[in-house]
């Protein structure tokens, strides 16, 4: 394996100003003038090969003791290499610009840089130089501030909004949140006047919640589509930087709220890889357990969805498919006791051990479940109508896909066989025996194909953790990070005090920086941490799939029929909550 | 058969009518009126829609009338053929061969022109 | 006179029985698709929710009556009337049982037996368009548009071969007999041999697709799509309107699967239906009843079980398969009937 570190060395000599390793992922510090050159090196080499851009994100270093140079704001890459197993790279580039930064925009290296560099925009602030439509892509248009600077606080900021309650003709009426005066707005730019251009959203049935795209229609066909996304907006990662480690847990169900476990998971790897820790096996192994069952859970709603977007409300699959997640959520709530935002996984390890009636009824569930994935499939894979309506139906290729950062099931349906469980395992993921599902065709029903394989291997996968599920700690043997067992508290007054420092303070991870993806069932879910030393992250970034798989609406739904669009957008299989946090 | 055959068909569309026009009429008298803006704005998805919904229709409807009008008239002029073939035979069976293949001809030249597709 | 009294009273009867069935319909296909979805369906209101039709329709005139104020006035209060009427005046023509004989009077079961019948049917059918196509242009909403525009092409094209069949059929009234008609009265006195009941059913299943689509059921109810169009031509009607937009769907369902039952299954006939008895009408309603709740059925089972068609496929199948199809199934009638019957 190539060094990284060493090549940019070698063919930049200038333009690295540091490097380090921190947890095995290798950190190039670069000049913001040499990024475009390096990052085309760096995706041009063949050894190198880093093609995909995982996640882009900004640092605001105003408080941070630890930054070493004066630039304010730092933007951060986190390059994955396909063909190389999902290797990370990180690279930090100091922006010039002071309060005012400028950036160079990679756009025209990976694509996928669009939306997360109009984030960076939005919430910071960075001018990002050659992007080709810069504007606010989660908060207001109207909006005064860059709210994840640090110099923003955390609420008490003017909210622009005029409610028109006081209005007369409101007097008798509930809450009404539209403004009276509202006007159209004027056409997007590059959609054409004479078309009809159609709001699809924000309170459409076929877009999952709150997504506006605006589509631009010539009779049925699709000219152009512009999402609007942010109307479920809700602060999540300023939220993160100003709690406590350990109670970020909570907010992470919220975001992609049909798969809340792997949510939880993916934020306590990155806490677990900034604190150097580890959760003891039997946590490993619950936390593999629940985490499969919530990618079923996840792929029944999106199956159910998906017929329910294309078939119609009658089709009586949908309701097959929340009654087996029904039972899932019941699991679910026997560890926890809760369905839907469980908040079980702990930094460390899992809340509670699993009951003893768990085991059982999950044995019983497996084995119903392949049973019924045969009925879905007998319904749907070869009636003619279905076929017709996902076939050659919002086409991807797998170089596009690369290219514009799309994970989980829609690239793997494009023929690319990566999964983060087998490239980069996590949880132990690579005690088991398990295939990843690739289709070749990229169009709708061969991710329809790869979904259901999922599940299938998804069981494989809790069959064997549970046949090896190994006895002891389900959460971390350390006091200073799980808190000591209820009885111990009668007994032990250091375990008391224990208690006490854990549940006012928290723990304080030293200073570092930590990205951890995990393959979630919409693709990769990422969670970016920096710390100060402090009890709160300094910089808390969650790069969530659905935000990034969202971009590639137009690119497949372009040319097809207006009916397509809502295929493209159950394909796609977004979650409101994870594309706005 | 007489024109006093269709005087119950008048005398149901007598009685349909006033019924459709009391039950479009009762909520008036009925229901409450709080009439507003809001209320009032073309349902766009929560939006304000970007222009007057009605322009020039895409062709591709009008493809599909003129296709109608063509081949249904066909269908009118099967009707009195069908009811009377016993008394015509061998001899209708041929004439109406020679109509049907006629529009045959039409039919697949349409197709060949690709008039079907929706494009 | 008294024909006009009888007619009227027929009228009313028609007018109540086709609205009932409506209502039970609503209930029935609420009912059926809960248990195909292994859910309960309505069971709140009165015994077995038998009262939530009634609940339905009380809630529907209390509603506000919401007329926006960039629709065409005049055209979108009168669409909804335009789409009811038809449905049920397109029943008058359909024998719902065997005449009734009391001493010299005879009852007879349908509201006016023209000699038209069948083309009568294929006329108020196209009628029935109008008010989708123009509830949804006075809507002036771009949605509503859509769909009427997508209704327009699909219920023309699919009248195409509804017609061919038609015509298909009254070809094989001709067997057994001097000449053909167009009565349903008198097709269904016509004694067919078991081949041509054998011969009419191998034509049921592209009839029955026609009728789907000139009803907007699914999978072809495209004008109305709620995953798309949210409700298509009946995006801006609430309250009463909407719901005489309803009844005419469900009304159109209705007078559907009373046609097939006609045409393809016997109408009244069945034992014990005997015409000229006291009993023959009552048991040859229920046999009728039976055979309509029957088809109505396999309307609500294909809604449950087929995903909805896209709006070029429906064109495409409906020019490039069922219309050629038709086209040879009736030259193939047309040859039996010259060359057998």
């Amino acid at each position: 394996m190539t060094d990284p570190i060493a090549a940019v060395r070698s063919a930049f000599p200038d333009a690295v100003r540091a490097s380090a390793v921190y947890r095995q992922t290798p950190i190039l510090t670069l000049q913001a003038a040499d990024l475009l050159a390096v990052g085309r090196f760096l995706r041009d080499t063949p050894e190198l090969g880093y093609d995909l851009l995982s996640d882009l994100t900004v640092v605001d270093r105003l408080r941070l003791p630890q930054a070493q140079d004066e630039a304010r704001f730092a933007g951060i890459y986190q390059l994955r290499s396909v063909a190389r197993g999902g290797d990370l790279l990180q690279l930090t580039v100091p922006l010039p610009g002071g309060d005012a930064p400028v950036a160079p925009s990679v756009t025209g290296l990976w694509p996928t840089a669009d939306w997360h560099e109009r984030e960076a925009f939005d919430l910071f602030g960075v001018r990002y130089e050659g992007h080709p439509d810069l504007r606010r892509i989660l908060m207001p248009d109207d909006w005064p501030t860059h709210p994840l600077r640090k110099d923003q606080p955390l609420g008490g900021e003017r909210v622009p909004y005029t409610n028109t309650w006081a209005e007369e003709e409101f007097q008798h009426l509930g809450k009404q949140i539209m403004q009276t005066d509202q006007r159209p707005e004027p056409v997007p730019g590059r959609m054409d006047a004479r078309h009809m251009i159609v709001n699809m959203g924000p309170q459409h049935p076929a877009t999952h919640g709150v997504l506006r795209l605006i589509v631009e229609l010539d009779g049925e066909r699709i000219i152009g589509i512009q999402p609007d996304i942010g109307y479920l907006h809700s602060g999540f990662e300023k939220q993160g930087e100003n709690i406590r480690y350990k109670d970020f847990v909570y907010y992470t169900d919220r975001m992609d709220y049909v798969s809340a476990m792997q949510n939880n998971l993916a934020y306590c790897l990155a806490v677990e890889k900034l604190l150097g820790i580890e959760a003891p096996p039997r946590a490993q192994a619950i936390r593999v357990i629940v985490c499969e069952l919530q990618r079923i859970a996840s792929h029944l709603v999106w199956l159910a969805t998906h017929t329910l977007d294309v078939g119609g409300t009658g089709l009586a699959l949908l309701m097959y498919a929340f009654r087996e997640r029904e039972e899932i959520l019941d699991l679910f709530e026997m560890v926890c006791g809760a369905r839907l935002t469980t908040s079980y996984l702990r930094v460390g390890g899992v809340s509670h051990d699993l009951p003893p009636a768990f085991i059982p009824r999950l044995r019983d569930l497996l084995a119903r479940l392949p049973g019924r994935f045969d009925e879905y499939e007998r319904m749907l894979s070869g009636s003619p109508l279905w076929r017709g309506r996902l076939m050659g139906i919002g086409k991807i290729t797998a170089a596009q896909a690369i290219a514009w950062g799309v994970t989980g099931p829609l690239l793997r349906g494009a023929g690319v066989p990566y999964d983060l469980r087998k490239a980069q395992p996590y949880c132990g993921y690579e005690q088991y025996d398990f295939s990843i599902p690739v289709q070749s065709e990229g169009d709708s029903y061969a991710r329809y194909l790869v979904r259901m394989a999922e599940m299938r291997q998804s069981l494989r996968i809790i069959q064997q953790a549970v046949d090896a599920l190994p006895a002891g700690h389900f959460w971390i043997d350390d006091p200073k990070i799980a808190p000591p067992a209820r009885g111990l508290l009668d007994q032990s007054m250091e375990a008391l005090i224990h208690h006490f420092k854990l549940f006012t303070e928290g723990f304080r991870p030293p200073p570092g920086q930590a990205y951890h993806g995990i393959e979630a069932s919409k693709g990769e879910m990422g969670v970016f941490l920096v710390s100060d030393g402090s009890a709160h992250p300094y910089r808390c970034r969650v790069r969530t799939p659905s935000f990034v798989n969202l971009q590639v609406t137009e690119l497949m739904a372009k040319g097809h029929l207006f009916s397509d669009l809502v295929t493209v957008i159950g394909t796609i299989d977004i979650v409101l909550g994870d594309v706005d946090r | 058969m007489t024109s006093a055959d269709y005087l119950p068909i008048l005398i149901l569309i007598l009685i349909a009518a006033p019924f459709a026009g009391i039950a479009i009429l009762l909520p008036s008298v009925l229901g409450p009126k709080n009439p507003n803006r809001m209320k009032q704005e073309a349902i766009e998805s929560g939006m304000i829609p970007f222009a007057d919904a009605r322009r020039r229709f895409p062709v591709q409807y009008y493809m599909v009338a003129v296709l109608f009008i063509i081949f249904d008239i066909e269908v009118i002029f099967l009707f009195p053929w069908a009811v009377s073939l016993n008394q015509l035979k061998i001899f209708g069976l041929i004439e109406m061969g020679v109509f049907l293949g006629i529009l045959l001809i039409g039919y697949l030249y349409v197709w060949k022109k690709g008039a079907f597709e929706w494009e | 006179m008294s024909i006009v009294l009888l007619s009227i009273l027929k009228s009313l009867a028609l007018i109540i029985l086709l609205l009932t069935g409506f209502a039970y319909l609503t209930y029935y296909e609420r009912k059926l698709l809960a248990r195909f979805h292994v859910r309960r369906g309505p069971n709140r209101a009165g015994p077995f929710g038998l009262l939530q039709p009634i609940a339905d329709a009380v809630k529907a005139i209390f509603k506000e009556e919401i007329v926006p104020g960039h629709v065409d006035k005049l055209i979108y209060i009168v669409a909804p009337a335009l789409s009811l009427i038809p449905a049920l005046v397109i029943f008058a023509v359909i024998p719902i049982a065997p005449d009734l004989r009391l001493g010299g009077f005879t009852l007879q079961f349908h509201v006016a037996d023209i000699n038209v019948g069948l083309l009568y049917l294929a006329a108020i059918a196209s009628v029935a368009t109008y008010g989708i196509i123009l509830g949804g242009w006075s809507s002036n909403n771009n949605y509503a548009l859509l769909g009427s525009l997508r209704t327009a092409a699909q219920m023309i094209s699919y009248e195409l071969p509804f017609g061919l069949l038609l015509a298909a059929i009254i070809l094989t009234t001709n067997i057994g007999r001097e000449a053909g008609t167009l009565s349903l009265i008198e097709i269904l006195n016509q004694p067919r041999p078991w081949w041509l009941w054998l011969w009419l059913w191998l034509a049921f299943p592209m009839f029955f697709i026609t009728m789907l689509a000139e009803s907007n059921r699914s999978p072809f109810d495209l004008p109305e799509t709620e995953n798309e169009l949210i409700a298509g031509f009946q995006v801006e009607y609430g309250g009463i309107k909407f719901a005489l937009f309803f009844m005419a769907e469900y009304i159109s369902m209705i007078t559907g699967s009373a046609i097939m039952a006609t045409l393809f299954f016997g109408g009244w006939r069945g034992p014990f239906a005997d015409p000229g008895t006291w009993y023959g009408p009552i048991v040859g309603f229920g046999w009728f009843f039976l055979k309509v709740v029957a088809l109505l059925f396999v309307y609500i089972w294909v809604r449950a079980s087929v995903p909805r068609i896209r709006y070029d496929q429906l064109l495409q199948f409906c020019w490039k398969v069922l219309t050629p199809l038709s086209i040879g199934y009736l030259v193939l009638t047309a040859l039996i009937v010259v060359f057998v019957g």
